[in-house]
């Protein structure tokens, strides 16, 4: 009898495509599901609608929303304490995990990369950073960081190809820096007095190497220049760097703002090298920072819009050609730089592309 | 008496004045309390009893009553409290058990009144009867309660609370016999004052002792309850059973808990351990502290509102040995710099956004909504919607979706999924690409691959071939379509469009680039010139840089015509034809590339500017006949794809290096290249399109990427001869000392594909063994298996 035979010639390549482990490769042939549950201009021509609405059953102010790497997961943080977590595929909203374990309201949650697993981090005003984990379906808190004096604002990962860095900005005025050296242990930087009265945000520049990753070594990790900007109560933008030695440095201060920053947002780096930052500040000034040089020592600053009341974010699509900015009005708008290199609200009334800022009070009106 | 008269003018003047402010003490305080008329604070501690008049920009220190040259224990202090009606009295408890009474009327320095020498520990807490002049109450550490007459020398009666110690003890503001008590236990006791025997009603409050408690000062029958446990509780005492209105949870343990005047909702805490801070909440929002006095730098011991019906002074005591005057006003509010706005930008161009939703309840009567069926319910939960009132807050998140030019990535996986890379030749993959945009309505992309296709695939002889064809099958019918299709708003790129399809081949020569070039002059030179019936934008539209750069090449090269020069004429009717008519056969396959095509078919237009448009045509097509090379546009190239980059479109840039290979590599910077695949297959990565990215890094050209897919993965590998796992890096095996992957049939060491058969272990490489089975089934090594190739 003739044995049952093997052919095993599955070019190898495809499985080792993605850093991810083999399981995820099996999960290439299920189709991508987008939750959107209107496409195309309504009646009205709107450029944004609402597609879903998330009942979070948070019982306090929402403070921060992230969806994770893929899409397809939303983490929400409360004044109410809780961090929680939903499945937002194909428009549904189910609630994962409601993740119990700070003291105070949560201000900011941050997805790390899905190389490392399921994480995510969460900082709260009782002055904690814990980064909770996915194991075997149940999230858990895998470490709780306690060395800030003060609130902690905002946390945010460093680009995958680092390793597992969390960045914190705290009221306290300084940042931390957490980096996982394995089984369980973080090793803890801090810069002090980064920012005086206090740090309100950090944002991770994507990673860039210097030269050519053809001249390192096979085997040894590319020499990353590590780079962060973070933002405070001292109306600056900071550019931090880490020296040969390990050590953080602040490399730039920016100044245009007159009042907090009140969130900086590095764009991805999907084209060109050249680097910018988007920064939004409790005046109610947006600026867009770029810096041609290649030793990144010449930023300047473009007004993108005055508003008339708080800025409080400022957030890149993914190919970094399109600024999402919500302010103290509730209303979100999105710019886009123009061929000229003006920025131009792409979701403006009066412009005549018909309506679009996606103002909450739009969802509100359709409840009714 | 005249100090009475002064309170009343204090009183009366209704308004009191004051800033923030801080007083040193000598010692670290223990407790503090307020005489009646708002101007005058006693702080007693360990060793420190003195009373400071509340000056409007200082606190005076206004008299000492530590008196006496030894320091007595019973002028330690754990607790005072200032009589509410009269304001000579007061009372502290000291921490040997001593409860004292001063009379500040006393003409003599010491104004000890009377002494109590009854409680065996520590007294926690001395209250005065809110409405009685002479009645005290007081809590110790042995478990006991005493109520004191003043007129009388001894207890009038003694309530023991069957437990551990007695923290705190108040009289109830709305029940002149009730007063209530709390217990290192976790529990709470209410007591009749006329019945010592046993208490009228007992809870546990708290998990772990019960510090503080405070009734509300509104005749509501609220008892506010502060623990170990972090936690504020509000009971309802009214109800037969005491039932949990609010909890507020804080930071740290609760040691005081005050109720602020003329706030329904609002009371200050402050922490006897860690946390130095006074915070003030509203019970109805139990999260976040409304406001926060962050002027002591040791824990705060003593709190008490300065008047008992002005919400904005609060005074304190600490253990850092200061006083301080805190106003409302300069407090810091937590809830305000806490952010109301969640905003996320996700990966499919959608964005999640939460907001506080009393913002949003603000706005939202103002324009009536007609009712979009589509848009899913806008979520909104209130805490307590009997109730409803400005200070909480609960937010509302939505999603929204923003269209493709908004920045929805749909497009974006379509595209990766459906481009053609590698594996035609050129000039297909061209078109297949330009195709896929087409069909997702990225025209300038679409337009841009026909253009590149024109540029770098020369047709040889076929496009002569074709035109004479046409020539033959010209025909008036023609004219028409060409025109639709000029009025085509993307006509640009339409034009050139027509061109590719005529000119399928593989042949080099530059003829096609030329028509192409042609064909948008052809364009402009019909909205110039007639300007009729063409859209403004028509042209402008979508047109990039390069269009430009070849409309200047026009005019230089206006020459005679030459005899060829009626052909591109029929050039474009021909397309047409073909799909109108069944069309010759040679162009049968170029056709169900572009189905488009039919599309513009059906856009009727009329005829008056072809005719101007087919002679400047023919022109240009003649002039540029094989004179430039494709090098010439390599400029042009390579600008477009850092164009495309800029704009966020990698994916562009990516896909035309992918396919030009050669022809642009070396143009553009080895690093941005790099920096291009890298970003690329990164978002590839994100939208989980393994297959393509795989792809991708196949077929780049970069060596840093393509060496992407040999990290991360780890191939565990067994000897096949003595099947043992392979430690060493190389093929050989450690344990047998031979090579592992011998190919069977030609002897040589494998490299790359290695099949082998399962049942026998014996494998080469992958042709060999394909071949070899062929022939025969049984094992090419001789080993007699049969083995079988599916």
């Amino acid at each position: 009898m003739r044995e049952a035979v093997l052919t095993w010639c599955v070019p190898l390549e495809l499985l080792c495509s993605h850093p991810l482990p083999v399981s995820a490769f099996l999960k290439t042939q299920v189709k991508l599901h987008t939750y959107r549950a209107c496409a195309g201009k309504d009646e009205m021509g709107k450029m944004v609608s609402v597609i879903n609405t998330v009942d979070t059953s948070h019982e306090d102010m929402i403070h921060d929303a992230q969806m994770d790497y893929y899409g397809t997961r939303l983490a929400t943080c409360s004044s109410d304490r809780s961090v929680k977590i939903f499945d937002v595929r194909n428009g549904g909203q189910i609630l994962i995990a409601d993740l119990r374990g700070h003291e105070g309201p949560v201000w900011q949650v941050a997805w790390a990369h899905p190389m490392y697993g399921n994480i995510l981090a969460s900082c709260s005003y009782d002055r904690k950073v814990i980064i909770w984990r996915e194991e075997n379906g149940t999230w858990e808190k895998s470490h709780e960081h306690a060395g800030h004096d003060s609130s902690v604002n905002s946390v945010c990962w460093a680009p995958h190809d680092y390793g597992l860095i969390l960045a914190c900005g705290s009221s306290d005025g300084a940042i931390s820096l957490l980096t996982y050296t394995g089984e369980g242990q973080w090793e803890v930087k801090k810069i002090n007095n980064a920012h005086t009265i206090g740090c309100n945000a950090v944002s991770w520049a994507p990673a860039v190497v210097p030269g050519s990753l053809i001249d390192q070594p096979s085997g040894q990790k590319p020499n990353y220049i590590k780079k962060f900007a973070s933002g405070g109560c001292d109306n600056l933008i900071k550019l931090w760097k880490e020296e040969e030695d390990g050590q953080w440095k602040e490399e730039q201060k920016l100044e245009a703002h007159s009042d907090w920053v009140r969130d900086v947002a590095w764009a991805p780096s999907i084209g060109l090298p050249t680097s910018t930052i988007a920064s939004c500040s409790q005046d109610g000034r947006v600026f867009i920072w770029t810096c041609d040089d290649a030793s990144g020592n010449t930023w300047s600053p473009k007004l993108l819009h005055k508003f008339n009341d708080v800025v409080w974010h400022v957030s890149w699509s993914i190919t970094a050609n399109i600024l999402a900015v919500s302010g103290g009005d509730n209303k979100v708008t999105l710019w886009k730089e123009s061929v000229d290199g003006q920025w131009v609200c792409i979701s403006d009334v009066n412009k005549g592309q018909g309506s679009v800022s996606a103002s909450v009070t739009e969802g509100q009106q359709n409840e009714q | 008496m005249e100090k009475m008269s002064r309170v009343t003018t204090a009183l009366g003047g209704g308004v009191l004045t004051g800033r923030t402010m801080h007083c040193h003490l000598d010692a670290p305080a223990n407790a503090i309390s307020v005489c009646r008329d708002a101007a005058q604070v006693v702080v007693a501690g360990r060793s420190i009893f003195k009373i400071y008049a509340i000056e409007e920009e200082q606190f005076v220190e206004k008299l000492n009553l530590r008196v006496g040259r030894k320091p007595s224990l019973n002028l330690s202090c754990a607790d005072v409290v200032w009589h509410q009606m009269d304001e000579n009295l007061l009372a502290t408890a000291a921490t040997n058990g001593v409860v004292v009474t001063w009379n500040l009327g006393r003409p003599s320095r010491n104004k000890q009144d009377q002494l109590f020498t009854e409680h065996k520990r520590t007294v926690n807490k001395v209250c005065f009867h809110p409405t009685e002049a002479h009645v005290l109450l007081s809590g110790s550490q042995d478990g006991f309660m005493k109520c004191f007459d003043l007129r009388r020398k001894d207890s009038v009666s003694t309530f023991s609370g069957q437990s551990e110690s007695v923290r705190d003890v108040q009289f109830s503001i709305r029940d002149y016999f009730t007063f209530a008590s709390t217990f290192e236990n976790g529990n709470v006791q209410l007591w009749d004052i006329r019945r010592p025997d046993r208490c009228e009603r007992m809870f546990t409050a708290h998990n772990g002792p019960v510090f503080c408690c405070d009734w509300h000062p509104e005749d509501r029958g609220w008892l506010a309850t502060g623990g170990r446990d972090k936690m504020v509780k509000v009971w309802d005492m009214t109800t037969h059973r005491a039932k949990e209105m609010h909890c507020v949870q804080t930071i740290a343990s609760v040691a005081r808990v005050k109720w602020r005047p003329e706030c329904r909702h609002h009371l200050a805490t402050c922490s006897m351990m860690v946390d130095h801070n006074i915070y003030v909440w509203d019970v109805r929002r139990p999260f976040v502290p409304a406001a926060m006095f962050e002027e002591h730098r040791d824990v705060t011991t003593g709190i008490a509102w300065r008047h008992p019906h002005d919400p904005s002074f609060l005074l304190s005591g600490s253990k850092d040995s200061s006083l301080c005057q805190h106003l409302f006003r300069d407090a810091s509010q937590p809830v305000e710099r806490a952010n109301p706005e969640g905003l996320c930008y996700g990966l499919f161009g959608d964005l999640a956004f939460a907001a506080k939703e009393s913002l949003v309840a603000a706005e939202s009567g103002r324009k009536p909504y007609t009712g979009d069926r589509r848009h899913p319910i806008f979520f909104k939960r209130k805490l307590d919607p009997a109730e409803p009132f400005a200070g909480l807050a609960s937010s509302a998140l939505s999603v929204f979706e923003t269209e493709p030019g908004g920045g929805a990535m749909r497009w974006f996986v379509d595209t990766a999924e459906r481009y053609a890379l590698a594996g035609r030749p050129l000039a297909e993959l061209c078109d297949h690409n330009a195709k896929v945009a087409r069909e997702l309505g990225r025209d300038q992309v679409a337009q841009t691959w026909t253009m590149l296709r024109t540029i770098y695939c020369s047709p040889g002889l076929l496009p002569t071939a074709n035109l004479s064809h046409s020539m033959g099958k010209g025909g008036s019918c023609g004219l028409q379509l060409m025109n639709s299709f000029n009025l085509k708003d993307m006509a640009p790129g339409l034009g050139s469009e027509t061109r590719l399809d005529r000119s399928k081949g593989d042949a080099r020569s530059d003829t096609v680039l030329l028509d192409s070039s042609a064909t948008l002059i052809t364009n402009e030179d019909n909205e110039e010139t007639e300007g009729s019936d063409v859209p403004a934008d028509y042209l402008l539209g979508d047109v990039e840089g390069e269009d430009d750069e070849l409309y200047l090449l026009d005019p230089e090269h206006t020459h005679p015509e030459e005899p060829e020069c009626v052909l591109p004429q029929e050039a474009f009717p021909l397309r047409h034809e073909i799909v109108d008519t069944p069309p010759g056969p040679e162009h049968l396959q170029d056709k169900a590339d572009s189905p488009h095509v039919s599309g513009s078919e059906a856009d009727v237009a009329s005829l008056a500017p072809v005719d101007s448009s087919f002679s400047l045509l023919s022109v240009s097509h003649a002039l540029y006949d094989s004179r430039l090379p494709p090098d010439f546009f390599s400029m042009l190239v390579r600008d477009m794809l850092h164009f495309y980059a800029e704009q966020g479109d990698v994916q562009m840039a990516v896909s035309v290096l992918i396919v030009l290979g050669e022809r642009v590599r070396k143009d553009i910077d080895e690093q941005t290249q790099e920096h291009w695949y890298t970003s690329y297959i990164d978002l590839l990565q994100r939208f989980r399109l393994w297959n393509v990215s795989n792809e991708v890094v196949k077929l780049s050209t970069s060596r840093a990427v393509s060496c992407l897919n040999q990290a991360s993965t780890t191939l565990h590998v067994n000897c096949s001869h003595c099947k043992r796992p392979m430690s060493s890096r190389g093929w050989v095996c450690d344990r047998c000392h031979r090579c592992a992957s011998m190919c069977a049939v030609c002897h040589h060491v494998v490299k790359g594909l290695f099949v082998w058969c399962q049942g026998c272990s014996h494998g080469g490489h992958l042709q060999h063994i394909m071949k070899w089975l062929e022939g025969s089934s049984h094992c090419p090594a001789g080993c007699g298996h049969l083995c079988e190739y599916s």
